[in-house]
């Protein structure tokens, strides 16, 4: 057996922090890589040893394979963790790493490819009589084919990109008159995304859920599914709160997903930690949607419930070992929320908010969890996804679970940049989120009535910012400047208040 | 010192005294007690009546944008002379009719006309200094310089009268 030393972690922000974490917690050495615009990030400040990798957009530092392979050579690992989206499931990436003598932490680069191209995914998902949505298998080979298997599926359909994710080359199609123009907008975005405007056909599913299966595998034949997590409450496709368990799913759906999960999962020769994601409708039917070969964002949930460490599970099982338990052995106790907190302006467009985080305090206290690659001080760079920390609550049960969640997210103090913070509190607290009545469609529908403010604190809010023109007139020098960044770059103690405590 | 905050289109007037972390507030008809620090850069802990609030000030564009209470608000303070210039400054010179009263502290630094001088609408009556800026004041229509009450230097406070024109 294998025992990993030394483990280079080829991302950035909040998912690097969190696989140093691990590393430390288990004896492993960690190098972090870091583009120009990240050498003050959390990640470069937490791990033993950091190499910059070039300039700040990603194609030319954090998906650049050689530069990180050559990193990891010179600083001597002998492990790569490639977190979640950059090159996480690039299987030439994986294969890069194995070449250079690198253990990979994630599937083996024939499992990733077996499912990233999904309409092959949909037909090993077929062959083992897995549930799905009726659709086409093939990629759509011309408009007259996909007119006459529209008719066969029956409409509404959906439109899908063979090598999609994100959102990017869907389009919902609701009546024969549409589908010429969704295909051509499909392929044209499809292309763009993916280089590759191939599409299939599904039924659409009216109001569906969005569940996901965690699965661990390792490489001695052992797997075991770890239960749920309800992703429905999306933005554009964009997942904004996660939970586990789900609402909709009892003990004996969990146990019926997680066998389709695990069947997928040997099928594909999987190995580590992957998510099996289905579509469950109303009747509460579920289908299988595609798999996603890498930790995901939202798989602390999935550790609160469990109690098991998804990243500590991962570097064991690249290091050769066995599971060590079995299906029988993983337990659910009580309940998970998750809370992505974006640098984004819910009541501005949701535009992206990059910028200096000036004042910073994050919720703490009995059942709550930060992962996060922000602090105090930090700028938020603009070349990366906006993701700031993931804000993770347990309880004993869901409402529990939900009022802690709605503590939380009140104690949570961003300043400087503009925060999902406020939406999120309001979707926590809509009767339809209170009730489990979720899906995917619920946050567009209920977005246009969430407000900035009520104005219950409208003369608080004029009194605080009175103060503050105040204060800044009365002080000599001002403390803040006009752009409202920090006077000093060199600013190590809190900041030099007009009256302290 | 009074300060004029504008939120969704509306203007208060806001006085605020004191320092050091203990304040009154004035606002429309209502007098706080405030107990304000500032706990982190942007961060205000505010105890007003034994009630805590914990409100996020940051400067947008010259805007304050408040997080409180879960609730974003978007207030814009200005010193009281200055919402004044902005609002009142330069061309809305004889407001009452033929009587062009002060409309903000400052001095007298010029004056362009004599009783019996007939202006057009636009022409500067005087100039008053505050703010450290020069702000003109000009006729809003025409007519003849009746009275000139102040002289060059002199300062003035809101709502004496400068000068008389009769159409």
């Amino acid at each position: 057996m294998t025992r990993l030393k030394k483990l280079l972690v080829a991302n950035r922000g909040e998912i690097a922090v969190r696989v140093i974490r691990a590393c430390r917690e288990l004896g492993i050495a960690t190098v972090a890589v870091f583009s120009e615009a990240d050498r003050e990030a959390l990640h470069v400040l937490m791990a033993d040893e950091a190499y910059p990798i070039g300039p700040p957009p990603a194609t030319e530092s954090y998906l650049r394979i050689d530069a990180l392979v050559d990193v990891a050579r010179r600083a001597g690992a002998d492990a790569v963790h490639p977190g979640y989206g950059f090159l996480a499931e690039n299987a030439g990436f994986a294969e890069a790493c194995a070449a250079a003598g690198l253990t990979f932490v994630g599937p083996p680069p024939a499992a990733m490819r077996a499912m990233g191209d999904k309409t092959a995914a949909r037909t090993l998902a077929r062959d083992l009589k897995v549930p799905m949505v009726p659709g086409t298998l093939e990629a759509l080979r011309s408009d007259d084919e996909a007119r006459t298997r529209a008719r066969e599926i029956g409409y509404p359909v959906m439109l899908k990109a063979a090598l999609g994710g994100g959102g990017k080359g869907m389009r919902l199609v609701r009546q024969e008159a549409e589908l010429a123009e969704a295909l051509r907008a499909a392929r044209s975005e499809a292309g763009a995304a993916f280089g590759d405007a191939s599409l299939y056909l599904e039924r659409a599913v009216a109001e569906p859920r969005h569940v996901e299966i965690q699965v661990l595998a390792d490489a001695h034949g052992g797997i075991v599914h770890l239960g749920e997590r309800e992703c429905s409450i999306q933005r554009r496709h964009q997942k904004l709160i996660e939970e586990s368990p789900s609402p909709c799913v009892d003990a004996e759906l969990r146990a019926r997903m997680g066998e389709a999960a695990c069947r997928v999962a040997a099928a594909a020769g999987y190995v580590n930690a992957g998510t099996v994601e289905f579509l469950v409708d109303a009747e509460r039917r579920f289908y299988f949607l595609e798999m996603n070969t890498r930790l995901q964002v939202e798989h602390p949930v999935t550790e609160m419930v469990t109690g098991l460490d998804l990243v500590r599970e991962q570097l064991r099982i690249a290091a050769g070992e066995p599971l060590g338990y079995r299906q029988g052995d993983v337990t659910w106790t009580g309940w998970a929320i998750e809370c992505r907190i974006n640098a984004e302006d819910p009541f501005g467009g949701w535009l992206p908010s990059p910028g200096t985080i000036t004042g910073l305090r994050a919720a703490s206290g009995p059942g709550v969890r930060e992962d996060s690659g922000a602090y105090e001080g930090y700028t938020v760079p603009r070349w990366y996804d906006t993701l700031l920390a993931k804000l993770i609550v347990w309880g004993a049960d869901r409402p529990t679970a939900l009022a802690r969640m709605l503590r939380a997210l009140a104690e949570y103090q961003v300043v400087g940049v503009r925060t999902t913070i406020p939406a999120l509190a309001r979707i926590i607290a809509h009767p339809d989120f209170q009730a489990g009545r979720l899906s995917t469609a619920l946050l567009e529908r209920i977005l246009p009535a969430l407000r900035p403010s009520e104005g219950r604190f409208a003369s608080i809010a004029v009194i605080a910012a009175v103060l503050a023109e105040y204060e800044r007139g009365r002080r000599p020098a001002p403390a803040v400047a006009a752009d409202g960044a920090p006077p000093s770059r060199w600013r190590w103690s809190a900041p030099s208040g007009w009256s302290r405590p | 010192m009074k300060y004029v905050a504008t939120r969704a289109g509306t203007s208060d007037v806001v006085e605020i005294s004191g320092g050091d972390g203990r304040y009154r507030v004035t606002l429309g008809d209502e007098v706080w007690d405030v107990d304000a620090r500032l706990t982190a850069q942007g961060i205000y802990s505010l105890l007003i009546g034994g009630v805590s609030y914990v409100a996020d000030v940051v400067d947008r564009d010259g805007t304050c944008l408040v997080d409180v209470g879960g609730e974003s608000y978007e207030v814009l303070v200005e010193e009281q002379t200055r919402w004044i210039i902005r609002t009142r400054g330069g061309a809305a010179g004889a407001a009452h009719g033929q009587t062009l009263t002060a409309p903000l502290p400052g001095k007298i630094t010029h004056i362009a006309v004599r009783p019996g001088d007939r202006v057009r609408a636009g022409d500067t009556l005087v100039v008053i200094e505050a703010m450290k800026m020069e702000n003109e004041f000009k006729a809003s229509a025409a007519g003849t310089v009746a009275e000139v009450r102040v002289q060059p230097g002199q300062a003035v406070n809101p709502g004496d009268v400068l000068l008389v024109v009769e159409s």
